[in-house]
């Protein structure tokens, strides 16, 4: 009977402790991928100008010339201590992509947002009026966003509707920012340094990429939402709530969708996680500085340390929005045990 | 007489799927007096809970398809009502029990947060903080507001201050007062340690408890009509008795009109002041639950009562119906229940069925069959 706060420590604990072994798969399987498909990247990285003696040069500083495994170990090591190596201009990998990653979460959480504020009230209005033209209407929706493909639905947002609201297009910010950084975060920056206009336009800068981002995943909360609405609706404790002379507003928001919110939490869980990958597009199209054009960048010139370094941060982001949407679901459903 | 408290005129329901349309229920007309105990009994199927959940509205729309007929409720017609009034109706004026006390708390809340939402409805309704339908009009009196005491008035603050305190009470009341109320109704539905209850989830009580929970807050509503359908049928045997010895004795102390809903005739027999009995969406007898047992007035009445078990079983099988019920998409021509009657006659196939209207031969005005041979009811072996 009951649970104990000390099961959800152990249960975290736990998950934390799986984490270490997904990192640790994750960062052999990207090592070996980068390294056999591309044995020798030196041709690239000295340029189309390099001399055979620069190559071999580049060969020897990179250990390339050693075999695979003791290459692996070797990085496996210096990893752990905290040295992520650098590009191949040397720009050291593990600030840059300290530097690059909130800013993602930033745009992460902002769709993330909008696909709760939006998302789910919209399934439980399809649910409530199911069959009706309110349900059409909000089905055609969520199926063109998610029919539409992410470079797309980006592209037009970019340059049609963007510019048609005023929106600004680039992630080349209207007064480039000269406060300090502490989050990375445009909005939370310019929050921090009591800079309004600022984040007034850093919001703005927001509005489009999110939306991209969100437009494209929003059929996954408002089709759960609505399906998961629509079991509990018929349940006896809807009619309980309603003879009780409750608000429909009440009944639907606070009776029904508590018990639908279960599946949904599970479902957005496992999409923040994938929203981190998309992106990789998304910050392409709208020129935002960060994790995701940097993984594209790194991916694209053979550039090893920076893409398994964007790769274990991408396998943190995922376990981790899993690991929360496991905790909000016991703390939705009382019923469920953290094991 | 009082006035009805509960006026049902020609309800007819039915339930448009897939397979067809299904008569529910079919002009179904009967009166509630109030502070006496209604039961309707008839057998699965017959449209007993369609009934239960046509009066507070809580059929869902579609299916179900509210053809025609009236529900005259404290003299308004809660069939004409807009939507949006509804809730202003359920809780503190019509409330409900169910028949499944598994599936009727919401698993989501504490047993507390459910209970003070009911007793929070009927606070802000009974003290006209929120709109209320039905009011018990009484004459304000001004000699019951007190005049302030010097006391009080030099005890008030000179310069103004942030209204919290008054918001709080305009708003709601003090978390103690609903405490002691949720509390209150814990007792009266005989739960021994309502504290603990309160900080329990649904699923961590029984079916009983669960029951005497959703009596303890349709109660706590204080409303004029309590509906129970089937409030025992879904329990075992034992928890069935207690909760029906806890209904009966909160009866005698509550006194609220109840329409009671159940397939066994026993538990009508136990708790109801009138009964009707239901074959095929039809009311086809309604009276003093004495009277009807005693001298039944509609032949399937007659059959139902039959088949009821005796104590030994000495005299062979049971006593059962020829035929079976029919099916509510394709209903007999005329009175439903021709087919399997012994007294049907051409009459019975030919006009359309008979209306419920004071049965011929009976003691008591009240009683009513929907027969035209329910003189002939007491020949029947």
């Amino acid at each position: 009977m009951g649970r104990n706060p000390s099961d959800l420590v152990v249960f975290v604990g736990k998950r934390l402790l799986q984490l270490v072994a997904v990192l640790f798969g994750v960062v052999t399987i990207t090592f070996f991928f980068t390294h056999i498909a591309i044995p020798n990247p030196c041709n690239v990285w000295s340029g189309p100008r390099a001399t055979e003696a620069t190559i071999q040069l580049c060969i020897h500083n990179n250990d390339l010339d050693k075999p695979p495994l003791t290459q692996y170990f070797s990085y496996l090591s210096k990893l752990v201590t905290g040295d992520w190596g650098t590009s191949p201009l040397g720009v050291p990998v593990l600030p840059t992509i300290l530097t690059r990653f909130p800013q993602t979460l930033e745009l992460v959480f902002t769709a993330l947002l909008f696909m709760i504020l939006l998302g789910i009230p919209l399934g439980v209005v399809a649910a409530n009026n199911s069959g009706r033209w309110q349900d059409h209407i909000v089905r055609t929706f969520y199926l063109s966003g998610w029919a539409t493909p992410t470079y797309l639905g980006g592209v037009i947002l970019s340059i049609a509707i963007g510019p048609a609201l005023g929106l600004p297009r680039t992630g080349a910010f209207s007064s480039f920012p000269t406060f300090p950084e502490p989050f990375h975060m445009s909005v939370l920056d310019a929050l921090v340094n009591l800079n309004f206009s600022a984040a007034v336009d850093a919001v703005l800068h927001l509005i489009l990429p999110a939306s991209a981002l969100a437009f494209i995943n929003l059929g996954i909360a408002t089709r759960m939402t609505r399906t998961s609405m629509l079991e509990v609706l018929p349940m006896d404790y809807v009619k309980t709530a309603k003879i009780k002379g409750l608000s429909d507003f009440l009944v639907l928001y606070k009776h029904a969708l508590r018990n639908s919110l279960i599946s949904t939490t599970t479902i957005l869980g496992i999409t923040a996680g994938g929203l981190l990958s998309t992106t990789v597009v998304i910050e392409e199209i709208f020129v935002w500085p960060g994790i995701g054009a940097y993984a594209y960048d790194a991916i694209t010139k053979y550039n090893f340390n920076g893409t398994i370094g964007v790769v274990i941060f991408f396998a943190i982001g995922v376990v981790v929005a899993n690991l929360v949407a496991d905790v909000l679901y016991g703390l939705l459903d009382p019923r469920v045990e953290w094991r | 007489m009082a006035e009805p408290i509960l006026k049902v005129e020609d309800l007819s329901v039915d339930y448009e799927v897939g397979a067809g349309t299904f008569h529910a229920l079919q002009d179904v007309s009967f009166e509630m007096k109030p502070g006496r105990v209604a039961g309707i009994v008839g057998e699965t199927g017959c449209g007993k809970s369609t009934l239960a959940h046509a009066i507070p509205r809580l059929l869902p729309e579609p299916p179900a398809r509210i053809r025609r007929g009236k529900i005259w409720f404290r003299g308004i017609d809660l069939l004409a009502l807009p939507k949006w009034k509804l809730p202003l109706v359920r809780g503190t004026a019509v409330s409900m029990i169910f028949q499944e006390p598994i599936n009727s708390l919401n698993p989501a809340y504490r047993v507390y947060d459910q209970l003070v939402e009911a007793v929070r409805i009927r606070k802000m309704r009974e003290t006209g903080r929120s709109p209320v339908l039905f009011t018990e009009t009484k004459p304000h009196d001004y000699s019951q507001t007190p005049s302030p005491k010097a006391s009080e008035v030099l005890r008030r603050p000179l310069a103004p201050t942030l209204p919290l305190g008054r918001m709080r009470r305009l708003v709601g009341f003090s978390r103690e007062t609903f405490r002691s109320d949720v509390l209150e109704y814990l007792r009266l539905v005989r739960i021994n340690d309502p504290e603990t209850i309160l900080n329990l989830y649904p699923h961590e009580l029984s079916g009983g408890m669960r029951q005497r929970i959703m009596i303890a807050m349709a109660l706590s509503e204080k409303p004029s009509l309590l509906i129970a359908d089937e409030p025992t049928s879904a329990l075992d045997i034992t928890i069935q008795a207690q909760v029906l010895t806890l209904m009966k004795e909160l009866m005698e102390e509550v006194r609220t009109s109840i329409l009671f809903i159940s397939h066994d005739l026993g538990v009508i027999a136990e708790m109801a002041d009138d009964v009707g009995v239901m074959y095929a969406g039809h009311l086809v007898e309604f009276g003093p639950v004495d009277e009807v047992y005693s001298s039944p007035r509609h032949p399937y009445t007659k059959a139902l009562l039959r088949s009821v078990p005796k104590q030994y079983k000495d005299d062979g099988p049971l006593p059962s119906l020829p035929g079976s019920v029919p099916n509510l998409s394709a209903l007999p021509a005329g009175c439903t229940f021709h087919p399997r009657c012994p007294l049907a006659q051409p009459v019975c196939t030919r006009e359309p069925g008979p209306p419920l209207e004071r049965a011929k031969v009976a003691q008591s005005p009240e009683h009513k069959a929907a027969c035209y041979f329910s003189e002939e009811v007491e020949s029947l072996t």
